[in-house]
């Protein structure tokens, strides 16, 4: 061993010290995150609901709740009077914190915006060295792309929303989703559970194969049998590699192996009665652990869901007319009227059946519809305390993480929201929302019902993306917290997608521009101020640009 | 209603078909009616029993159980349910044109049991359907004989017992000719009949090679604890299972020499075509088809639609029948299907054939091809009772169908259909008042339709490139 210098032993020394300083300052703020919220009606979930009582909130965790249970002297305290407090709300299916959404995948359709598309936003990290082309590499997954931050996380959790299922936006075999916490620094932070499923959705590729619905389901069967053989291949070559030719390392089949024997829970997107049928048979036919997402009709099949101990993540995206009166439309096939309206009871019908269920977003445009829908499920059967349920402890049964979150009990993860007024009432607010045991900024809430329609009129646009200024005309229309409208001029037409806004006067949306020929998603962000915005313009593929704009018209 | 109803059906009898079979069907007794049986000529005043989903009886004055449904029969004419022995109705997609040989996919994955077209067929008098993949490749996807229980999980719509089979297409769609060159884009081969037939005898060289590697493996695999089983290759395995003779080759085609290429290629591989669907130029080989024991599926008087289509002629099917070959008329069309009736009356008028001729075209000579005439096909004491009640004689225009049963039960019934039609008026009604059907005050304007399928099959629309 070589002797040390006296400056390295400093060094070294000092290191030690410095780490240790660190850890130390770590351990002290964790000690000062500690919170009661007293005197507040508790829905504990797990148990009978406290009228009156303390919860006690500790380096993460809940300590203590009770009608008995007093404040520690090291503790900020909330006062909850009139307050109630549930267990954060579980989002059973989502795209948070996922880079922005990529054109669907057609392998070598690329062009211009290519290289950046697969830098930044594809989320398809799988692709160096798969076997398999995009959409078909169950390899991904999300725990390698997610980001903390961004509004849309922000958006659900000022609602109350404290956990997410993350999964891969597109793809047959989507890849392999990630429960993550809304809050948190880094994606390690965010993570509760990765992998938890695997995710089957049934879109053909274009232009290759599959290229039809048939096609899906012979690939995913085809891969799923040559999975079963790289399994059994490897462990014969495990046992006695000498004499055998060794068996190709395949990361897609591998990938899929605690697929086909039944470990990992498989997600499969299926809506419509006979889309659920088909993921139940397929799901029978190779003894898969299924999950049904979406589930819109899933209460016609109460007894096979039953049988084969399938939960339905239900999407609370409910169908309502979207189109004008018009000729065209008109009548409606009454099929699509059944639909609209049963699509409501579903939630009560699963519920009866003793189907187990949880609730998702569904790409709502406006999460802040969320607990709205819950509530119209409500009002067509489903019982208030199964409503709380499907957003707490049966997402974190289905999902496996029961002893961790989804109800209020001591031990368990301190993701909390407490709310003024019942969750499902229409004039409840989000006063606090804890996760991970510390409380978030909360953005304003937004604009529900009563709220002012600041954003209604047409808007003349000069929008700059590099290439000098473009004009466009913006027409919005504010009904509540919904936004809706459209875009017209040198980029093309389009309507704008995932609106949102605050009563702070931010605005959100996005809308598909054409530049160069091309088609792309643009988002823009903006601030109102009276009749005039300005703010920043992102379409994928660009640099950032902004835009400003007056109000032509007021109404 | 009929949503409560179906919920209701959804419960009892979904979990196994085992257990939807031992539900039993009402009994029904038609009295005095025109029976044509097809098989056992044409009976005047004749009565027919259905019970337990079976032809019980036929003939004068049968008893039935006090509590059987009895229908005067006085003028009206039964005949067995018509089979349509090439649809795509009830299929969510028909194509997988990616590829040349796709074999792999299987119809049976995309059924639609709520499609409207399958009532309209039932209205036509049709029962069973034999569901096909398109014309898109050389070797197409696997087909699905159905019955027509609509309103029912589609799982119960599968023909217990039907041949397993699959489809094969020659000539213009599957070498592109209606796909114009473009720059750039490289077009899937094959593109001549020329390379038709060598990718369908490439598939089959593989297939035997494969069957090769199984029989050895099998043979080996008791010796060897390291030999590791060959990959399961669902593209293959259905040719194997031609190549064993367990899969009915339905074969979409034009022209004569195709036709013949077709058989040569199966007898070098040892296999037979089934039927040959189509096959517009058939009267001109009609004598070596009867020879290979293919049967063929056609239109009657459809043609000069594409180029191959130019030589057809009205009397391919009384033609074919003379020199042996068992022909059926099928409706490659979701409007067609209701109508099969009128398709097989003209071949009385082009070429002569006898009544009963003409009515075997769609009925027992369909099932024949489709390998279920133990069941369907005609009117015979232990036959399925897939039947249907005509107001006047089948092949009149003016006629109707009144009832269509299938396996004893009514699935179609007019009355009860235009009886119906004031609930679901009322219905309407009320739907349109719920919150999630109200038109917002400002929106989008409404999607254009899109047509679902091709009328007509025959031009490939789907999923080409």
């Amino acid at each position: 061993m070589p002797r040390l210098r006296p400056l390295t032993v400093a060094l070294f020394t000092l290191s030690i010290v410095s780490t240790f300083f660190v850890s130390f300052a770590g351990a002290q703020r964790s000690a000062i995150d500690t919170y009661a919220i007293t005197n507040a009606r508790i829905v504990t979930v797990s148990g009978p609901t406290i009228e009156r009582g303390t919860l006690v909130i500790r380096n993460g965790l809940i300590v203590a709740v009770g009608a008995n249970v007093n404040a520690p002297p090291d503790a900020r305290i909330i006062d909850g009077n009139g307050l109630t407090v549930y267990p954060g709300l579980i989002d059973s299916y989502t795209n948070l914190a996922l880079p922005e959404a990529a054109p669907s995948p057609s392998p070598g359709g690329g062009g211009g915006g290519g290289a950046f598309l697969l830098a930044q936003a594809r989320p398809s990290p799988g692709g160096p060295n798969s076997t398999q082309p995009p959409g078909l590499q169950p390899e991904v997954m999300v725990e390698d792309v997610i980001r903390p931050g961004g509004t849309e996380i922000e958006s659900s959790r000022s609602i109350g929303i404290t956990t997410a299922l993350t999964s891969p936006r597109s793809g047959i075999w989507m890849g392999q989703s990630a429960l993550i916490n809304l809050a948190g620094d880094t994606p390690q932070q965010m993570i509760v559970r990765s992998p938890v499923a695997m995710h089957v959705g049934f879109t053909p590729l274009r232009g290759v194969y599959p290229g039809s619905l048939m096609g899906v389901f012979a690939t995913l069967r085809q891969m799923m049998l040559d999975a079963q053989r790289y399994r059994d291949a490897l462990a014969t070559y495990e046992r006695s590699p000498r004499g055998m030719r060794r068996p190709e390392m395949d990361r897609s089949l591998a990938a899929l192996v605690p697929v086909v024997d039944g470990r990992m829970p498989v997600v499969m997107l299926a809506n419509s009665e006979r889309e659920i049928a088909r993921a139940l048979d397929l799901a029978a036919e190779f003894k898969l652990k299924l999950i049904v997402a979406g589930g819109r009709e899933a209460d016609r099949l109460t007894d096979r869901l039953a049988k084969q101990n399938v939960p339905v993540l239900l999407s609370l995206n409910l169908p309502r007319r979207t189109t004008a009166a018009v000729p065209e439309a008109d009548p409606e096939p009454l099929r699509v009227l059944r639909d609209r309206v049963e699509a409501q009871q579903t939630a009560g019908k699963l519920a009866r059946a003793g189907v187990r269920f949880a609730f998702q977003s569904g790409s709502l445009t406006n999460i802040s519809d969320l607990l709205a829908n819950a509530n119209r499920t409500i009002e067509n059967g489903l019982s208030p305390t199964d409503a709380v349920r499907a957003f707490t402890i049966w997402p974190a049964t289905i999902f496996g993480v029961e002893n961790q979150i989804g109800s209020i009990e001591t031990g368990k993860i301190a993701n909390v929201v407490v709310t003024r007024g019942e969750l499902f009432d229409r004039n409840r607010s989000v006063a606090h929302v804890f996760i991970d045991g510390r409380p978030v900024d909360l953005r304003p809430p937004t604009g529900g019902p009563g709220g002012r329609n600041l954003l209604s009129g047409t808007w003349n646009l000069a929008i700059n993306l590099g290439q000098g200024e473009k004009s466009a005309t913006l027409n919005l229309q504010q009904e509540g917290e919904r936004v809706t409208g459209s875009i017209s001029g040198t980029f093309g037409t389009g309507e704008i997608s995932n609106a949102s806004t605050t009563p702070g006067g931010e605005v959100r949306f996005t809308v598909p521009v054409e530049i160069e020929g091309q088609t792309r998603e643009a988002t823009f962000t903006g601030t109102l101020s009276g009749d005039q915005i300005r703010g920043t313009v992102t379409a994928v593929g660009m640099s950032p640009g902004t835009f400003t704009g007056s109000r032509a018209r007021p109404n | 209603m009929m949503k409560k109803l179906l919920i209701l059906f959804v419960i009892v009898f979904v979990g196994s078909v085992a257990q939807a079979q031992r539900v039993t069907p009402p009994e029904t007794l038609i009295r005095n009616a025109t029976v044509i049986t097809v098989t056992r000529g044409t009976l005047e005043n004749t009565d027919v029993l259905l019970r337990n989903g079976k032809i019980a009886a036929v003939g004068k004055n049968l008893n039935a159980s006090t509590n059987a449904r009895v229908i005067d029969g006085a003028g009206k004419y039964v005949m067995p349910g018509i089979i349509d022995a090439h649809s795509h109705s009830m299929l969510d997609t028909i194509n997988e044109g990616t590829l040349a040989v796709t074999s792999m996919v299987r119809t049976e994955d995309v059924l639609n049991p709520s499609d409207v077209d399958l009532y309209r067929g039932l209205a036509g008098g049709v029962t069973t359907l034999n569901l096909l993949h398109g014309s898109a490749n050389p070797i197409g996807g696997l087909n699905t004989v159905v019955k027509i229980k609509y309103g029912r999980p589609a799982l119960e719509f599968l023909f217990p017992g039907a041949m397993p089979g699959i489809k094969f297409a020659l000539g213009e769609n599957v070498k592109r000719s209606a796909t114009p060159n473009q720059p750039g884009v490289t077009r899937r081969y094959p593109s001549t009949r020329m390379g038709v037939e060598e990718t369908i005898r490439d598939a089959f060289v593989r297939a035997r090679d494969y069957k090769r590697a199984w029989d050895e493996y099998r043979a080996a695999a008791g010796k060897d604890k390291n030999l590791v089983q060959p990959r399961r290759d669902l593209q293959l395995e259905p040719l194997v299972e031609i190549l064993e003779g367990k899969r009915y080759v339905h074969a979409h085609c034009y022209i004569a020499s195709e036709i013949l290429m077709l058989i040569n290629l199966a007898d070098e591989f040892g296999f037979k075509i089934k039927t040959f669907q189509h096959v517009l130029e058939g009267y001109k080989v009609a004598k070596e088809i009867a020879a290979h024991g293919a049967g063929a599926s056609i239109f009657a008087d459809s043609w000069s639609y594409k180029i191959e289509a130019y030589d057809a002629i009205p009397y391919n099917a009384a033609i074919m029948t003379r020199a042996g070959v068992v022909v059926s008329m099928n409706s490659d069309s979701d409007e067609r299907a209701r109508r099969l009736n009128i398709e097989a009356a003209k071949a009385m008028h082009w070429g002569d054939l006898t009544e009963e001729q003409a009515m075997r075209l769609i009925t027992i000579n369909p099932a024949i091809q489709l390998g279920i005439q133990e069941r369907v096909g005609s009117i015979e004491v232990g036959k399925d009772a897939d039947v249907a009640i005509w107001n006047g004689h089948p092949f009149s225009v003016y006629s109707r169908v009144d009832t269509t049963f299938v396996d004893g039960v009514v699935y179609f019934d007019r009355q009860q259909d235009l009886a119906r039609r004031a609930d679901l008026a009322k219905e309407r009604a009320t739907l349109e008042q719920a919150e999630p059907n109200k038109p917002p005050a400002r929106g989008q304007s409404p999607e254009t339709p899109r047509r679902r399928r091709p009328t007509h099959d025959d031009t490939i629309e789907e999923e080409q490139p």
